[in-house]
């Protein structure tokens, strides 16, 4: 088990994304709160398998059609640590 | 304004062919007919005349007004290269879902068994993929492959090393291992001609090294391939190419084709794309 940061930057003012991400995340099973920063970036601290962390990276990438992924920042978090 | 679909270059015809007749044809679900007029060829639509060209074996046309020329194979006029017009595989499919298969390694040893892969070698290694802006072209490079017969001129198997290069919407150009060569490239290319948004019809083009095989050897090596494919296409489900990733989870192996994907949205390329998961 995997806990990992990601930071999503890229034209993603479109409503439909944070409820895709959510979907996205159960499909994979993952954990996770997709969270809309003041700057129109989204966070969202996942954890689950690293495969399919990898997996959610690829899928978010391409995202819904409305919005834009310009880039993916991650981050693994060790034990007990915040993002 | 220009328009992502009609503005771009598509193959119609084999120029070999239209020595022999003219050909009636779709492009983009608009009929069309092409001919060779002082040895030049010419394309129309209803009676507008197209704009036109003959460049790798294939004659080009475009339904718009293209705004950049035709993408460039330098490997074509490199000389002691041999190039082979492979003919044309007619598939009941996107055009999309045919250069994203072209593009995928990993069914190679399911598919492709015994020819371009064979079990127990099944695993894609980790491999660069980019969207190059200063091209605006897709590129995956150092993806190596286990291949039993990796090539008609091979003898016996090698671990085969490609390059795959998205020029255009429909067009994928591979540059793999030259087993005679070692310090060139073997360049297949798959042309898609997009009839409507779920038939298409595929044109492959080489330019390779190979002084040895005969020319009919060549095609059937490749024609075998590509029907082998074929009847994987055709039963893809959706039939288009979805640019949400909707109920697909894809993976490390896919990583090409969510470039491609990823690529195509930029451009606002949807002829025959899934644009809302089902």
């Amino acid at each position: 088990m995997a806990v990992e940061h990601f930071i999503i930057a890229g034209d993603l003012a479109a409503d439909s994304f944070l409820p895709w991400i959510t979907r996205h995340m159960q499909r994979l099973g993952l954990r996770g709160v997709p969270v809309r920063r003041a700057d129109g970036q989204v966070e969202i601290t996942l954890s689950g398998p690293p495969d399919l962390i990898d997996a959610m990276e690829l899928g978010v990438s391409l995202g819904p059609i409305d919005v834009w992924v310009e880039a993916i920042g991650r981050r693994r978090l060790e034990n007990g640590e915040v993002s | 304004m220009t328009d992502p679909i009609r503005d771009e270059w598509y193959p119609v015809a084999m120029v070999s062919q239209l020595h022999r007749e003219d050909r009636d044809t779709l492009l983009l679900g608009e009929a069309i007919h092409v001919t060779l007029r002082d040895g030049q060829p010419m394309v129309t639509a209803s009676s507008r005349v197209l704009p036109s060209q003959a460049r790798y074996g294939h004659v080009w046309t475009s339904l718009g007004a293209p705004a950049r020329p035709l993408f460039d194979i330098p490997e074509a006029d490199q000389p002691g290269r041999r190039l082979v017009d492979v003919g044309l595989v007619r598939v009941k499919c996107s055009p999309l879902r045919a250069v994203e298969n072209f593009l995928d390694i990993a069914h190679f040893p399911f598919v492709h068994t015994d020819i371009l892969g064979a079990e127990p070698h099944t695993e894609v290694g980790r491999y660069d993929v980019a969207i190059r802006d200063e091209v605006d072209e897709v590129w995956a490079t150092k993806v190596q492959f286990y291949q039993p017969q990796a090539a008609k001129s091979a003898a016996g198997g090698i671990t085969t090393e490609y390059m795959y290069r998205v020029p255009a919407p429909t067009v994928s150009v591979l540059y793999k291992t030259c087993p005679p060569r070692p310090d060139e490239w073997d360049v297949i290319t798959l042309f898609v001609q997009p009839l409507t948004e779920t038939l298409c019809e595929v044109w492959p083009w080489m330019a390779l090294f190979d002084d040895t095989t005969s020319l009919t050897d060549l095609i059937h090596f490749q024609q075998t391939i590509f029907l082998q494919d074929r009847s994987i296409l055709e039963n893809q489900q959706p039939s288009l190419l979805p640019l949400d990733p909707g109920l697909e989870i894809p993976t490390r192996a896919d990583l090409t084709s969510v470039a491609y994907r990823r690529w195509l949205k930029r451009r606002g390329y949807s002829y025959g794309a899934q644009l809302v998961a089902a």
